[in-house]
């Protein structure tokens, strides 16, 4: 408990610290500050597969759809003035929240048939088919979608990566935050019986395909956000960049890496991925791929059940 | 004459063209503990998954208090008060044993102010308050048949499924079990009916021990009645030689 307590703090603390940290003169401009922005996208990615399949156990490829989906709300809604010609939709709160909630919509409907008729790999193939219909959807979308070249948002209004960064640092404590408390709450108890033994679940009174789903949905939900969030900086949105497998990948990668189905996992996980890639990009700027490749089968040779599970071993 | 808890009428089970079940009647009384036995392949455990609604019935009804709850998805007939144990035991290996009747006691049905004391009073009444943090996949195998029975009443049920509760345990271990079931009879006032292949346990505990033979029951009465019904003898040694 104590320990938990010292976590805890430990955590706010560094929180508090992340959050001030672009009143540093000059921070904003480093590649450090990039890197963070990045370690908190990743982290939000992260954590949503880690809800999903870290703690439900149904293994979604098809994150890369959600996140998708939720920067293509943004375009949309932004580019074509749905909430009228004065609004504001450069980090407008509204415009987020839509993105999160038009994936997690899609979660339900694709999520319905998918989970109350496949289990394991075959829901999980099922999920990569869905991926692939929506990028295909948008691709072959026209002038509604730009195409496979996408839409381009108004990159004029670009100052700096501050707000990108206070808002990648929210979600991203949020959502751990968010965790810790599914974890345990009765929600979280659902969700780990499900994954545990599914059967046993249903017949202890566990709807089963209802808490799949809401894992599903919330996965979805933040994803969508994320992709929102990434739209606000890369002001271009296109299957190429969005709608992208490793969208899918690195999340799966992060969540696995860190140590799945545990609370910090996948902040850890995100810290590791955003480290190796950033540095072998710098350093073997061509084999990066494989550098990064190797990286990961290391991690999992020596560490099976990701970085925050060691200190698991050995006890009985 | 009251209700029978758990009344199944004429269920008929198929799977293609093998007939599992074929119109089996079964009932169990308040307070009653009902034995299920039969060679394998009898049909017990189809006729549980039937129960609980893992499988769907081609034909025949089940009634729960003289409530008819076939056709409900497994969730919903746990809530309304059937509780059930696996043969090849299934609990949840990364939670603790109180966090696996927890499941139970939030989600079975019962009020969930009162989930808290009914997890407690379970592990208490099969023997595991002491291992209560104890994370499953620590557990001996006889430890987690009982942590399966807690959960099952922690669900606060009516009626009680369990499924050869007594497979690969040893003497004492039986023993201990057969109390426990004793005592969630005795203090719960809880119906139970008990598949088992460990015949004279089921001879001992029951009240009334039906008997399946190729998804026909041939036999339903006292334990004393079962044990010289022919047909009973003849299922389970086969036809006397002339």
């Amino acid at each position: 408990m104590t320990r938990e307590k010292r976590i805890i703090g430990l955590s706010a603390i560094i929180v508090a610290a992340l959050a001030l940290l672009p009143f540093v003169p000059g921070a904003a401009d480093s590649y450090l500050f990039f890197l963070l922005y990045l370690f908190f996208l990743y982290t939000i990615i992260g954590q949503a597969w880690n809800l999903v399949a870290g703690y439900t156990g149904q293994i979604s490829l098809g994150q890369h759809a959600f996140f998708g989906l939720g920067a293509y709300t943004a375009a949309l809604v932004w580019s074509r003035g749905l909430f009228g010609a004065e609004h504001v939709y450069y980090f407008d709160p509204l415009t987020l929240i839509a993105s999160g909630l038009v994936a997690a919509a899609f979660a339900l409907v694709i999520g319905f048939p998918l989970l109350s008729k496949l289990r394991g790999d075959y829901f999980a193939l099922g999920t990569l088919g869905f991926g692939e219909i929506v990028r295909v959807a948008f691709v072959k979308g026209g002038s509604y979608t730009g195409g496979p070249f996408g839409i381009v948002l108004p990159s004029s209004l670009y100052e700096s990566l501050r707000p990108h960064y206070w808002l990648g640092l929210g979600l991203a404590a949020g959502l751990t935050l968010l965790i810790f408390w599914i974890r345990r709450s009765s929600l979280g108890l659902a969700l780990v019986a499900i994954r545990d033994d599914e059967m046993a679940a249903s017949s202890n009174g566990v709807n089963v395909l209802k808490y799949k789903l809401v894992a599903f949905a919330l996965g979805a939900f933040f994803t969508g956000m994320a992709g929102c969030l990434q739209a606000y900086y890369l002001f271009h949105v296109s299957p190429e960049g969005f709608l992208n497998l490793n969208w899918t990948l690195y999340p799966i990668l992060i969540a696995v890496i860190g140590g799945s189905g545990t609370v910090l996992g996948p902040v850890i996980g995100a810290l590791a991925v955003t480290v190796v890639f950033s540095y072998a990009n710098i350093f073997f700027p061509e084999l990066h791929p494989i550098f990064s490749g190797l990286a990961i089968i290391l991690v999992m040779l020596f560490m099976p059940n990701g970085i925050m599970r060691l200190r698991f071993r050995g006890r009985a | 004459m009251p209700e029978p808890v758990l009344k199944l009428e004429r269920i008929t089970k198929r799977f293609g063209g093998l007939t599992v079940l074929s119109s089996v009647d079964l009932q169990v009384d308040a307070n009653q503990i009902v034995g299920l036995i039969g060679p394998n392949g009898a049909g017990k455990s189809t006729l549980f998954n039937v129960v609980t609604a893992l499988y769907r019935p081609e034909e025949g009804i089940v009634f729960l208090d003289g409530k008819r709850i076939t056709g409900a998805p497994p969730h919903r007939i746990c809530r309304l008060g059937v509780a059930r144990t696996f043969q090849l035991v299934r609990t949840y290996l990364t939670m603790t044993a109180r966090e696996n009747v927890m499941v139970a006691a939030v989600y079975g049905g019962g009020a969930m102010a009162d989930a808290g004391r009914a997890c407690d009073e379970a592990l208490e009444l099969v023997g595991l308050a002491a291992s209560r943090d104890l994370i499953t996949e620590h557990m001996t195998l006889s430890a987690r048949r009982l942590l399966e029975m807690a959960r099952a009443l922690a669900s606060r049920p009516r009626v009680i499924l369990l499924d050869e509760p007594m497979a690969g345990l040893n003497a004492s271990e039986i023993e201990e079990m057969i109390q426990v079931i004793r005592r969630a009879r005795d203090e719960r006032g809880l119906s139970v009916l008990w598949v088992e292949h460990k015949v004279d346990a089921i001879m001992r505990v029951c009240d009334r021990v039906v008997v399946l033979d190729h998804g026909v029951k041939i036999s339903d009465g006292t334990p004393a009645e079962t044990i010289v019904n022919p047909k009973v003898i003849e299922a389970y040694l086969g036809e006397p030689s002339s």
